[in-house]
């Protein structure tokens, strides 16, 4: 850095700002300690200090975000909502551990069977549903009641948590279809339009029935189609496929239309 | 039976205390548990100040105070708090922001740290900037004496810190109606007094209504105090008005008396009798419990 350098005003700006990582502060500090002319653009009022203080009370005094936290954010989550997701009941390491079992489980099945893989495609689509279901509510927050009185409480964080364990339900299915005897994604429609059905249905009745009657369902076609017909792939070929994909978008915008009708099942 | 007894300030459920327009207006409530009527028909006003929510258990004063706090909703009555219906969705949304609400029984989510859980409430009020919240959330963990706390588990905290971590995140964008459902439960002597203090600054610009079993908390620091029996409101007024129920009715004596009434030893050894005083007992000064227990026991009919 030569004696004509100075700090440039958008850098100067940032860290007035206290934009800057800790690296850049220490760069530009170490210059303002041997450049007058840059010193004279640093205001010393008692406000700014003030501010300086606090931006360095609440680096020190703050602790660090949990690591599901950072793994959010690292994803582009913004701070505040990676905060609110880890405290998702159904996103805990207890409920993980039971969805891998699960996949685990239908994978060892589609091995075991030898005709395919009907176990694995049938539980893939029901896991978001049981996901979302149990993300929310009384029952499974143990927080809720106080949190229940706040504004951000109701269909603003049951959506917001339905979308997170939908994600990441789809995410550990991904990962676990490339273990089953062939590749296949046939569950990844059916999964986004039983999710989108479940939430749309529940702006018309409590998300928890909403969720169970259309997880029932889906396993009662399924079955069902597979008596009759003989042929248990029906419900995950093409022209199924097809209505899958049409059905999954027009559910996401009925339910972006009456997203404020949303009934979390609770008592309100 | 006892004759009615008129409290100086009864008047108080038209008019609130200090004569403040009211913040919370309540008319014929009610809400049930199936066949179980909780809240009958009640009616009640409050202003700026605290008022103490006294009664036994199963009289319905959580369910008044989860109905205040939005997280339940009544059956049938009309409700205005701090001038919305929490009935419809935009004005209840608003009415969260602006109040405080500690339950009777506060959750935590055990992994996270006091200033996490402190913290996660504040985004929950929608406080989003993260040097602002962070700032708010040092103050209500210095409020309630948990600063040092800030990086301990909360499944390392006593119920006592625990209580006192509720209260914080009741306390967090400055309320402008707080609901406190036994706050008190939990905490030592010490931190009983401190957070009598902070309510009682609290109740100086704003309404604090606060359920409690403690009718010694209710004389320390409530203006004013509500008796709620079988759902409804069976006294309204001060706590010396409360103790006044039980004016004539308490007694000391050096033998224990006869009879059915409400009799024990005090520390000095004598015997304290609720009730008809027994001859030759003196009488005693009575007590906000003296009243509350008189008119729990002899009175079927609101006091108002």
């Amino acid at each position: 850095m030569n004696g004509t350098w100075h700090i440039p005003s958008d850098l100067l700006e940032r860290y007035l700002g206290g934009d800057l990582d800790v690296a850049q502060v220490m760069s530009v500090e170490a210059h303002l300690v041997r450049c007058a002319r840059c010193r004279t653009a640093v205001p010393g009022d008692e406000t700014w200090l003030a501010a300086s203080w606090e931006r360095i009370e609440d680096a020190v005094g703050s602790p660090r975000p949990r690591p599901a936290e950072r793994v959010l954010r690292h994803l582009g989550v913004p701070r505040h909502l990676a905060r609110l997701l880890v405290a998702t009941p159904t996103l805990s390491r207890a409920w993980l551990a039971a969805v891998t079992a699960v996949l685990t489980f239908a994978i060892v099945a589609a091995h075991a069977a030898g005709n395919g893989f009907p176990a694995f495609l049938t539980v893939a689509p029901v896991l978001p549903l049981a996901g979302i279901a149990l993300a929310y509510g009384r029952w499974v927050d143990p927080a809720h009641e106080s949190h229940a009185a706040t504004p951000l409480a109701g269909p603003r964080l049951l959506l917001l948590r339905a979308l997170a364990v939908l994600v990441t339900a789809i995410a550990l299915t991904g990962l676990a279809a490339p273990l089953l005897p062939a590749m296949t994604a046939a569950w990844l429609l059916p999964s986004l339009a039983l999710a989108g059905g479940c939430l749309a249905l529940a702006t018309r009745v409590p998300l928890p029935l909403a969720a169970a009657a259309l997880g029932a369902g889906w396993i009662g076609v399924v079955a069902v189609t597979g008596g009759l017909t003989g042929d248990w792939s029906v419900p995950f070929g093409p022209t199924a496929q097809v209505v899958y994909g049409c059905a999954a978008p027009v559910l996401a915008l009925v339910l972006y239309s009456r997203r404020h009708r949303l009934d979390p099942g609770e008592p309100q | 039976m006892i004759d009615p007894v008129i409290d100086p300030v009864t008047d108080s459920a038209i008019h609130p205390v200090n004569g403040a327009s009211s913040t919370v207006s309540v008319r014929g409530l009610a809400k049930s548990y199936g066949r179980n009527r909780v809240i009958d028909d009640l009616d009640l006003t409050l202003g700026t100040g605290v008022t103490g929510l006294l009664g036994p258990n199963g009289a319905g004063k959580t369910t008044l105070l989860r109905c205040l706090a939005t997280t339940l909703a009544p059956d049938a009555g009309r409700m205005r708090v701090l001038g919305l219906d929490p009935g419809t969705r935009g004005p209840r949304t608003e009415l969260r922001r602006r109040l405080g609400y500690l339950p009777q029984d506060s959750g935590f989510y055990p992994h996270f740290t006091v200033f996490e859980m402190v913290d996660y409430v504040a985004i929950l009020k929608e406080m989003t900037d993260r040097a602002t919240r962070h700032k708010e959330v040092r103050r209500v963990l210095a409020e309630v004496d948990l600063g040092d706390r800030a990086r301990t588990k909360v499944r390392k905290l006593s119920g006592g810190m625990r209580q006192r971590l509720a209260l914080a995140q009741a306390l967090l964008g400055q309320p402008e109606l707080l609901l406190l459902d036994e706050p008190t439960v939990g905490l030592d002597p010490e931190q009983r007094l401190r957070l009598r203090a902070l309510v009682s600054l609290l109740g100086e610009s704003r309404t604090v209504l606060l359920s409690t079993h403690q009718t010694e908390d209710v004389a320390a620091l409530c203006e004013r105090v509500v008796v709620m029996h079988g759902g409804r409101v069976l006294f309204d007024g001060t706590p010396g008005g409360l103790a006044g129920v039980a004016n004539g009715r308490v007694s000391l004596s050096g033998e224990r008396p006869e009879g059915d009434r409400l009799i024990w030893r005090t520390a000095d050894g004598r015997y304290r009798t609720l009730g008809e005083p027994p001859l030759g007992a003196e009488p005693a000064e009575p007590t906000v419990e003296d009243g509350y227990l008189m008119l729990l026991g002899t009175s079927p009919e609101p006091v108002a």
